[in-house]
């Protein structure tokens, strides 16, 4: 152990691991290496919060529980120093931690006590004997990434005893006191025998081709209850046997086809945290960069979308973890388009979704070889070349903010390395198209929302429209991103898109029942007559008085499928100008000259 | 040109084998640098949170 002040260094990344992280790979000892800097992180929080606790007031007893924690935490890491770690690597604490410092920061009161539950499960772990006053949540004593015991009776605080061997609480004789032996005092993997006063953390131990993933699955920590999505507290048994199952079926797709992935998952990610969607077909996944090793999200269709949904959030956890130790990105006001997302994005917002990104393009590549039912291997080719082609763009985005470091420069350069190790893999035709129609649905979508154009300059150049006169290139109006400039009316067009690969079958079947709220140009545009298609949407927009934003995207994607135009160019490169221009213009004016006009 | 034998420059301490008990004695050092910058990249970052939409 290091005893000197003077021999503080700080951590060390060599720099092929920062290379390996960047590369979206990092094998199972680069992992450790983000652990070991997050082991380091929390105790640094850790230590900021007592330096605020100081020796306090002695009546306070939050205050008080945190100090014997502290206590209780020293003299494990004197006698066992791998329960400590254990405890200091947890997520459970990091986001105690980092909400304790904010909470200090912002003059609020942390829960200091938590500490002291949390030190008490690393001493039951280390089997290292203490006795110490801890609160009482709904009935229970959590010892977070272990359980919770029976505290016995309604008080708010109770006595934690635990001898080495036995864990009780109460005040140890008579009523109210509750004893659990040490070697049942652990996770709960739905195999053993039920352990009274004792309810384990669910858990999985999961098992593919000889490689093992053990991973809770926690519903009752607050410290893991930090998403937008409230986590799925008080699951059933037979809903707890179901997310087993999945974490089963998920982990073979992952060791079979993405081994890659499956290594540093199961050193990575120790804890999956279930979160309840807004509906049923909603599927949202996080993670937060307070709690690394930790993954939410909802209940997944199948265990190939489980399997995408941890490569991609571990992505997160990743880079999360590399961010702690070297700045990539600094904070910027500027705000700029995301391929994935429907609001702007800052940069360091825009890098995480690239680096995910980067994982779910990997994920499908090999995805595409394991698919064997048609549909499948549509949305596996569909998704590989979307993300693939959205990659490099976003890329040179965030390079054009100027907000990211040198490491942050170097970091991303290495990630367009890596798309571009991929340009080469084939796309059979009829995913290539659908990829590139969602994409330019999405990017010019985006657009209409959130560019705004420069008013003085849109009305010159609706002015020398009308008088006839060539496209003055010198007078093109600037564009800039902001939040919400234009609304858009119905988005079924673009989810008929994404469902046309993401769930075939019931694309094919709304369309055959044909009671989708479309305008009859969308209809064409689904019964692939572009041209009819093309001549419908501009019809609409000439004839109405009112500006029809979704009608301008869809005669995008129309023009989009016929052969190359000056319309097509027009539409694809300044769509919110076209859009605004014409606006100017009023109802009469046809979209298409205007937009061969532009080009 | 940065090779690959180099470390890069991190900004976190490693305490992993410190001694809770000896943190206090730490006072102005590399520690209460490195929880000041942590607590700027707070302040500037707000709490940032990946959250995917895998309809979307």
């Amino acid at each position: 152990m290091n005893n000197g002040v003077a021999e503080l260094k700080a951590h060390r990344l060599p720099e092929t691991a920062f290379t390996a992280v960047a590369a979206g790979r990092g094998d199972p000892a680069v992992i450790r290496l983000l652990q070991g800097a997050q082991q380091s992180k929390h105790t640094m929080l850790l230590h900021a919060i007592a330096e605020a606790v100081g020796d306090g007031d002695p009546a306070d007893r939050g205050a008080a529980a945190f100090r014997a924690g502290y206590e209780l935490l020293t003299r494990i890491q004197e006698a066992d120093p791998g329960a400590s770690a254990w405890l200091l690597g947890l997520p459970h604490l990091g986001g105690w931690a980092h909400d304790g410092l904010i909470r200090l920061d912002q003059g609020t009161a942390p829960d200091l006590a938590y500490l002291a539950c949390a030190a008490a499960a690393a001493a039951v772990r280390a089997g290292v004997p203490f006795e110490l006053d801890v609160p009482v949540r709904d009935g229970h004593v959590l010892l977070p990434g272990l359980g919770r015991l029976a505290a016995g009776g309604e008080a708010a605080w109770v006595r934690l005893r635990y001898d080495g061997r036995h864990l009780a609480a109460g005040d140890g004789v008579g009523d109210g006191v509750v004893v659990a032996s040490r070697v049942a005092l652990g996770p709960d993997y739905g195999s053993g025998q039920p352990v009274p006063h004792w309810r384990g953390t669910p858990a999985v131990r999961v098992l593919a081709d000889g490689l093992a993933w053990d991973v809770l699955l926690v519903t009752d920590d607050p410290y893991l209850d930090r998403y937008t999505l409230p986590m799925s507290a008080g699951l059933s048994d037979r809903e707890l046997r179901r997310w087993r199952q999945l974490v089963q079926a998920a982990w073979e797709v992952l060791v079979r086809h993405h081994r890659w992935a499956a290594e540093p998952i199961a050193t990575g990610v120790s804890v999956i945290v279930p979160l309840t969607p807004q509906s049923e077909t909603d599927l949202i996944s996080a993670t937060s960069p307070a709690t690394f090793g930790a993954v939410a999200t909802s209940w997944p269709p199948d265990p190939v979308t489980m399997a995408e949904t941890l490569v991609h959030e571990f992505q997160h956890v990743k880079l999360c973890g590399l961010l702690d130790m070297v700045p990539l990105a600094e904070s910027g006001a500027e705000k700029v388009y995301a391929p994935w997302r429907q609001d702007p994005r800052p940069a360091g917002g825009l890098l995480q979704g690239i680096y995910a990104h980067l994982g779910i393009v990997r994920f499908w590549q090999s995805q595409r070889q394991a698919e064997t039912d048609p549909d499948n291997i549509l949305r596996a080719h569909v998704q590989f070349a979307r993300w693939r082609v959205a990659i490099e763009g976003a890329v040179d985005t965030l390079l054009r903010t100027g907000c990211l470091t040198p490491d942050g420069v170097r970091f991303s350069g290495l990630l367009r390395d890596q798309e571009r190790a991929l340009d080469d893999e084939p796309v059979p035709g009829e995913a290539r198209q659908i990829a590139g129609e969602v994409a330019l649905d999405h990017r010019l979508t985006w657009q209409i929302r959130h560019v705004a154009t420069d008013a003085a300059a849109v009305e010159k150049l609706a002015d020398a429209y009308r008088r006839g006169e060539p496209f003055p290139q010198q007078d093109r109006p600037g564009v800039w991103v902001q939040e919400d400039v234009r609304k858009l009316g119905s988005s079924v067009r673009s989810r008929l898109l994404n469902m046309s690969y993401l769930e075939p079958a019931r694309y094919r079947e709304l369309c055959a029942e044909g009671v989708l709220p479309l305008s009859g140009a969308d209809r064409m545009l689904f019964g692939r007559d572009a041209e009819a298609a093309v001549l419908s949407y501009r019809d609409l927009i000439t004839g109405s008085a009112d500006p029809q934003p979704d009608a301008w995207v869809g005669l995008a994607l129309a023009l989009h499928r016929l052969p190359a135009s000056a319309p097509q160019d027009a539409f694809a490169a300044h769509l919110p100008v076209l859009f605004d221009v014409h606006s100017r213009l009023g109802a009469g004016y046809d979209p298409l000259d205007l937009a061969s006009w532009f080009g | 040109m940065i090779t690959q034998q180099q470390n890069v420059k991190t900004a976190i301490p490693d305490l992993r084998d410190f001694p809770l008990d000896r943190l206090a004695e730490m006072g102005g050092t590399p520690l209460a640098h490195s929880i000041a910058l942590y607590r700027e990249r707070l302040k500037e970052n707000g709490v940032p949170l990946s959250s995917f939409n895998a309809r979307i």
